[in-house]
């Protein structure tokens, strides 16, 4: 049994301005120990995935409206909040985009980091305290013992996504979801945290959902990838084969916007964009929610008629399109469509 | 460890010298520059002592009355006189602000604790809870103050400390339950609130230690907003003679005293005003000061 199955996920938000599709259609597996990527621009569904599992969607007005989240069997979208409450930090623990909003201003680092630990594994003051000296050592924080009782406002965005880190993994948890854990720091920074990500992953035997609209980070980081589009998973494939033959349009044109450094003429050429703009969510296009930025749409009729569902196109590659790349060898490209 | 390496380079580069400052400390640093909220600091804390020790420090007994002492002006004996049954009005202005001031905070406590609950519970909750209390305030908001003070010491029929401080905040507590939502509100939204929900804190928690915490600064600010309203109040209704009575004195009973002979001794009612003039001034300033202090907008990083 894998540790995360998400099956057919939907979730929707319903707004004055009317329905918001953000999250319509996600299907994946997870098995233990192993990392996936998600990727896909923003507005895409990403971050109301890695939600809708956590049970963290803002009720109202986001609501799961079908679909299963089943974590080692149990449907997390039949618990209530009591139940979920249970199961955050303990069993699935999340770090977010921003470290410099996630900590409390005005609680020190340790009473933050000691909450976990006394909430789920219902340790006393000093043990806990022990124990989050221990996690900021983990996490490479300088010092540990002393910066536990320093309020946020002295931590750097580094190092505080360190300590937001130590919070997830303190204890021990099968899962953690990292949502775009490098986006807001330094560049420098990204690279660091990343492979401590990577190093605690190992050391405590996590799986790993790693959100990201970075390909880079995905490409190293991560053993499976999923590709979302406008609210649905469109392929879906193990890394290396994802690369270096990816199925959907949609992937194929974000991997060729990618900068080539190694290509010729590097400096004069511009970078390959994708035309058009992802479809509002609120009224999404009928069938294929890529279709009109497609530029094989024309090749097959059904592209505007049939939504296209997702299917395995060889052992281990899901893909949702009519016309994936292997399926139409020979044809170009129409330029501009 | 090469990684252990860089993060201490990153680290001491962020932020070099370690000065301890804290968020309250420098608050108290931006308070002290404010020389009008430093003065009016330093005259409440002054009056407030003044009405704590006076009476026991004085030779005269408030409540004994002397009719060969009556109406004396400002003397050595009497610094400022005494009234129309001889007690020194030096002692009996002390007890009465005493009851005036305690009455105060009494009731401006009361009122924050209510308004923190209703405006707390309607904001964390949201939705269909907080519409529904949201517009049973709207409505209670016509309500004036003062006649439902007085229908309220009506209905208990008798005027102590206690009846009093009820009186005065059963219908004022409105605009600090609307303050107290509107923050909860704002920073319920804030990331950390996520991110502990995300390590498993239940909901009192996050209310108790992430929530209220962060509404601290503003509080402290309506303490000292909401008191000259509570002690012009009290003041009020002693005045018109349906507060705090004889032989008891606070100083709306004092000025009322005093109005009974304004004409040959004006001062016995200039006392008590100028009391609670000076102590809702203080309490002006010193909320301009903490506002100044405290807010987040004002706040320098």
């Amino acid at each position: 049994m894998a540790l995360l199955e998400v099956k057919n996920l939907h979730t929707h938000f319903f707004t004055r301005e009317g329905v918001v599709r953000a999250v319509d259609g996600v299907d994946f597996e997870l098995e233990r120990g192993r990392t996936l990527g998600i990727v896909g621009e923003s507005g895409c569904g990403k971050s109301v995935t890695a939600l809708s599992i956590m049970g963290l969607i803002p009720k109202p007005p986001a609501k799961i409206v079908e679909g299963q989240v089943l974590f080692e069997g149990r449907d997390l979208t039949e618990l209530d909040e009591g139940e979920l409450e249970d199961v955050r930090g303990r069993h699935i623990a999340m770090i977010f985009q921003d470290p410099m909003t996630s900590l409390n201003p005005t609680l020190k680092i340790g009473t933050q980091l000691t909450e976990t630990l006394r909430r789920h594994l219902g340790m006393s003051k000093d043990a806990a305290r022990k124990r989050a000296i221990e996690l900021l050592e983990e996490v490479h924080i300088p010092n540990a013992a002393a910066r536990l009782d320093d309020y946020p406002h002295r931590y750097s965005g580094g190092m505080r996504q360190r300590v937001m880190i130590a919070g997830a993994i303190a204890c021990n948890p099968k899962l953690l979801i990292a949502d775009e854990p490098s986006t807001a720091l330094d560049v420098t920074v990204q690279a660091r945290i990343l492979d401590l990500l990577e190093e605690l992953r190992k050391a405590h035997d996590m799986a790993m959902i790693l959100i990201t609209h970075d390909m880079g980070v995905v490409a190293e980081a991560a053993d499976e990838v999923a590709v979302m589009y406008a609210g649905q998973l469109v392929e879906r494939a193990g890394v290396q084969d994802l690369f270096d033959r990816p199925e959907h349009p949609y992937t194929e044109a974000l991997l060729g916007a990618l900068p080539h450094v190694d290509e010729e003429h590097v400096r004069e050429s511009r970078l390959t964009t994708i035309p058009g703009r992802p479809p509002n969510l609120v009224d999404p296009p009928e069938a294929c929610r890529f279709g009109p930025r497609c530029p094989y749409a024309s090749l097959n009729d059904s592209c505007t008629q049939v939504e296209p569902q997702l299917r395995e196109l060889r052992k281990g590659h899901w893909v949702r399109s009519a016309h994936p790349a292997s399926e139409r060898a020979g044809v170009p490209a129409e330029v501009g469509a | 460890m090469a990684v252990r390496e860089e993060v201490v380079a990153e680290h001491t580069a962020a932020g070099a010298p370690i000065r301890q400052s804290s968020l309250w400390r420098d608050a108290w640093r931006r308070y002290l520059r404010n020389r009008g909220a430093v003065l009016a600091a330093a005259v409440f804390v002054l009056l407030v002592l003044y009405c704590l020790i006076a009476p026991i420090a004085s030779p005269y007994d408030p409540y004994e009355v002397d009719f060969s002492q009556a109406y004396q002006t400002p003397s050595w004996a009497h610094p400022l006189g005494s009234d129309q049954f001889g007690r020194d009005l030096l002692t009996r202005t002390a007890l009465g602000g005493r009851i005036s001031i305690g009455i105060g905070f009494g009731a401006t406590i009361a009122i924050l604790l209510i308004g923190v609950a209703y405006g707390a519970i309607s904001g964390f909750v949201g939705g269909k809870l907080d519409d529904a209390l949201m517009r049973f305030l709207d409505a209670l908001y016509g309500l004036p103050y003062l006649p439902f003070a007085i229908l309220t010491l009506a209905i208990f029929g008798t005027v102590n400390f206690w009846t009093m401080v009820v009186a005065l905040s059963v219908a004022s507590w409105f605009t600090a339950a609307r303050i107290v939502r509107g923050q909860i509100i704002t920073l319920k939204e804030n990331d950390y609130v996520r991110a502990a929900r995300a390590v498993g804190a239940r909901w009192h928690r996050i209310l108790l230690r992430h929530l209220l915490p962060n509404t601290l600064g503003v509080l402290i600010i309506a303490i000292f907003l909401e008191l000259p309203g509570v002690i012009l109040g009290e003041a009020f209704l002693s005045f018109i003679g349906l507060g705090i009575n004889p032989p008891n004195a606070s100083w709306g009973s004092m000025a009322q005293d005093g109005y009974q002979a304004y004409r040959v001794h004006p001062h016995i009612i200039v006392i008590p005003s100028v009391a609670i003039a000076t102590l809702i001034l203080c309490a002006n300033f010193i909320a301009d000061g903490l506002r100044d202090a405290l807010d987040p907008r004002t706040r320098e990083t």
